[in-house]
């Protein structure tokens, strides 16, 4: 699979230079240079018009303020005033509906990087491709544009790329004097251990099963050697009875019949499992750094930065567990009239000083090759790095999102299996014709 | 004020003594128009409303059904035209075990619920004629509160009593003695039971809340039907010794059957097309073992990737059984005033 290898070559990259002592700062230019690596003949041309910009998660201070800095620069350079909206990414799919259908959508849209596909196929998004391969974003390696260049032509640009980890009560571990787990067993311990001091209401590692919940079964899946499905031909063939796939699948649902995650909380997603922990009732659980300032809000204050860390999700089959190849792109909405206007938007979001700063202030792995190689040194980044040496992706088609979302293949796979009504066999088979069918549709 | 019942029953005369001396006046004032034609013009408005807001979408609905219909067709920005794709939205719909699901749910949920609160209602109604006046004032204010919650707010209501963890149906389980308990469930502790995970459990939870939020407009329905039984039909059936569910069944009822009709094709229409309640306790569409018809319609037409056309064809199958069974239901009925 290409996202593959390009996400190990990233991270070879990243770690060679990090043992060569890369001396290099990642800190961002001065504000100044911005303007001229900026398309400053677009200059006041388009004063006095408006963008509209989609920006996906929560609004916290530092996403704010990168984007306060960023649509203040892009006044400077082109005139126009940017209006700026944040949705939440468990609504995501539904506004893009709505804004497709109703045709009430934004100019430039941020997207995550494995919904290009289905976008680009309800023709939601504009092509940019002469875009990528002049100024700043002919650095960007051409094998991070795997999911987003469709019949030749690009349809978004990776802003910052993310893996996920465990994020943990660093202060539990601490009290509980917990060691930071290196295998599957310690994790299973950890969770045992949280739960018998904090509580039994508490989930020791929470179980996600609602729409991201292959972020979590994927990494476990693969980390036996399994997968979802592989094309041979011009045919999805699913993978999903293999001996391997169902080790990590047992894995997955043994969260829950082994009591590290609450039976009643079947269809929680990241975002309720976040809201969760941040009132004391999840001690460990997979996700990107990104949930950190949210925790910080969710939690008013109670829970801080400080008494949280990650560390990559250990392989039951020993080693680090592969993590999902995430990331965010930007893309100019399909039916925009400031077609012009987007474009300089996005150029200048994206270029070297900007898609760095995304990255570094979201807590993201900056797409530029120097700049990922001056980070890897980072305690924070390094469980992420780690990842992303190994990170895969799911199979890059667009009805994935109906399989993995939607129609919650898996999901109700596992809940089946749970719930004792189906063995992981039967269930699994059931699956696997089902996700044969949406794929191949 | 003196005879109400009269003052109801005139209607448009109430307001009348000045209206008096207009009357004479009318016939030369509607000559203008052939009467006969008057009831059709006063329709006019409302059909109008009805055609643009009801009729259409319905015919447009019906039309979807046999296209392949996703984004690109229904946007207003250079639409693509809809495939036309004959019966195979329907074909794939029949194919699919969440549709047959879904119908099994539809169907149980509303003939479960549709007893539950016609029997709910009307015994809470015929109560509350036996209390003083101002008691069953205070009693239909109260229960009026609880129809007058909006379906998203009833769906979080019940969602947060049925909590696994902090809902207060469990807490009240556990509080039974365990032997009860035991006897009555098969189990002591509630504790964290789930009751939202499952489809049986799920529709449980969302008979409650739909049972809990109707039954008042039915029991008010219902109070005001046994309003309008003279007394002296319960004078005589006292005199004669008549139990009080005798007199229920005797008089009460057979009396009261216009009103049960309209209340039992009204329910029948509103259970089968619950939505919002279910949506809110399975947190969106989620387990789709618990989906219902309007579910399911919904997830197919607006959950990525939209497929309108198919979303469409399950919503021109609830309707065809929603006319099928009201159809029955007001033949039925009619034969039977027939009879009478």
């Amino acid at each position: 699979m290409k996202i593959v290898k390009i996400a190990g070559v990233t991270a070879a990259l990243a770690l060679g230079v990090a043992a060569c002592g890369g001396g290099e700062t990642a800190e961002p230019a001065p504000a100044a240079s911005a303007a001229e690596s900026a398309p400053a003949a677009a200059g006041p041309k388009f004063a006095g018009q408006t963008l509209t910009m989609w920006r996906l998660g929560d609004s916290n201070p530092p996403a704010q303020a990168y984007m306060d800095d960023l649509n203040a620069e892009f006044q400077k350079v082109t005139g126009a005033t940017v209006k700026l909206e944040w949705i939440p990414w468990p609504q995501v799919n539904d506004k893009f509906t709505a804004a497709a259908a109703g045709g009430a959508g934004p100019d430039v849209t941020e997207i995550g990087n494995d919904q290009v596909p289905l976008w680009v196929s309800q023709e939601a998004l504009s092509p940019i491709t002469p875009l990528t391969s002049a100024g700043d974003q002919a650095q960007i390696p051409k094998n991070l544009f795997g999911l987003e260049t469709i019949d030749g032509e690009v349809y978004a640009v990776p802003w910052g790329a993310g893996t996920r980890a465990v994020l943990y009560r660093k202060d539990w571990f601490d009290e509980l004097k917990i060691e930071v787990p290196k295998t599957w067993d310690e994790v299973t311990a950890a969770a045992k251990k949280i739960q018998d001091e904090k509580g039994k209401d508490v989930d020791g590692f929470a179980f996600n099963g609602g729409s991201d919940a292959n972020h979590l079964l994927g990494a476990m899946a693969w980390s036996e050697g399994g997968d979802y499905a592989v094309k041979e031909g011009d045919k999805w063939v699913g993978k999903l009875t293999d001996p391997t796939f169902k080790a990590g699948f047992e894995t997955y649902t043994s969260l829950v019949t082994g009591g590290l995650s609450g039976k009643s909380r079947l269809t929680q997603n990241t975002v309720d499992i976040r809201t969760r922990f941040a009132n004391d009732k999840v001690g460990m659980y997979l996700t990107a750094s990104w949930d950190i300032p949210g925790i910080e809000t969710d939690s008013k204050g109670k829970v801080k930065a400080d008494q949280l860390a990650f560390f990559p999700l250990p392989a039951k089959s020993g080693g680090e567990a592969p993590a999902f190849f995430g990331g965010n792109d930007i893309a100019v909405w399909g039916t925009t009239k400031n077609t012009e206007l987007a474009n300089e938007y996005i150029k200048l979001a994206t270029s070297k000083q900007w898609a760095d700063r995304y990255a570094k202030d979201g807590g993201l792995l900056p797409v530029y090759p120097d700049t990922l190689a001056s980070l890897a040194s980072d305690p924070v980044q390094a469980p992420f790095a780690a990842a992303f040496a190994k990170a895969r992706s799911f199979p890059a088609d667009p009805n994935w999102t109906e399989a993995g979302e939607t129609k919650a293949v898996l999901q109700n796979a596992a809940r089946s299996v749970i719930e004792g009504k189906a063995s992981a066999d039967e269930a699994l088979a059931t699956a696997n014709k089902e996700l044969e069918d949406i794929l191949n549709q | 004020m003196t005879d109400t019942s009269i003052a109801r029953r005139g209607g448009g005369h109430a307001s009348a003594p000045s209206g008096r001396p207009r009357r004479s006046h009318r016939p030369q004032k509607a000559s203008g128009l052939n009467p006969k034609l008057i009831p059709y013009v006063l329709l006019i408005p409302g059909v109008l409303v009805m055609a643009a807001l009801l009729l259409y979408p319905m015919i447009q609905a019906g039309i979807m059904s046999f296209q392949k219909v996703g984004i690109p067709q229904i946007r207003d920005v250079n639409p693509r035209p809809a495939d036309w794709v004959g019966w195979e939205n329907y074909t794939k719909i029949f194919e699919n075990d969440i549709f047959w699901s879904a119908l099994r749910n539809t169907l149980v949920f509303a003939f479960v619920t549709v007893s539950l609160t016609l029997i709910v209602g009307t015994g809470v109604g015929v109560l509350l004629q036996q209390l003083s006046k101002r008691m069953s004032t205070v009693l239909i204010v109260g229960i009026m509160f609880a129809w007058a919650v909006p379906p998203v707010a009833q769906g979080v209501i019940w969602r947060w009593l049925f909590d696994a963890e902090a809902g207060i149906v469990n807490w009240a389980l556990n509080l039974l003695p365990d032997f009860l308990s035991t006897a009555l469930f098969g189990r002591a502790d509630w504790t964290g039971v789930p009751w939202l995970n499952e489809a049986y459990t799920v529709y449980i939870a969302l008979i409650m809340t739909v049972v809990w939020a109707s039954f008042p407009f039915i029991a008010v329905s219902v109070l005001a039907g046994l309003k309008s039984i003279p007394n002296e039909l319960y004078e005589a059936a006292r005199v004669d010794g008549s139990s009080p569910w005798r007199t229920f069944r005797t008089i009460t009822f057979p009396l009261l059957k216009p009103v049960f009709a309209v209340l039992t094709i009204l329910s029948i229409i509103w259970d089968f097309k619950v939505f919002s309640q279910l949506y809110v306790l399975l947190n969106g569409p989620t387990n789709r073992e618990a989906f219902n018809l309007s579910m399911f319609s919904y997830a197919e037409a607006f959950r990525p990737p939209p497929k309108m056309g198919s979303g469409a064809a399950i919503a021109v199958i609830l309707t065809i059984i929603l006319l099928i069974v009201t159809a029955f239901y007001v033949r039925q009925m009619i034969k039977s005033e027939e009879v009478q």
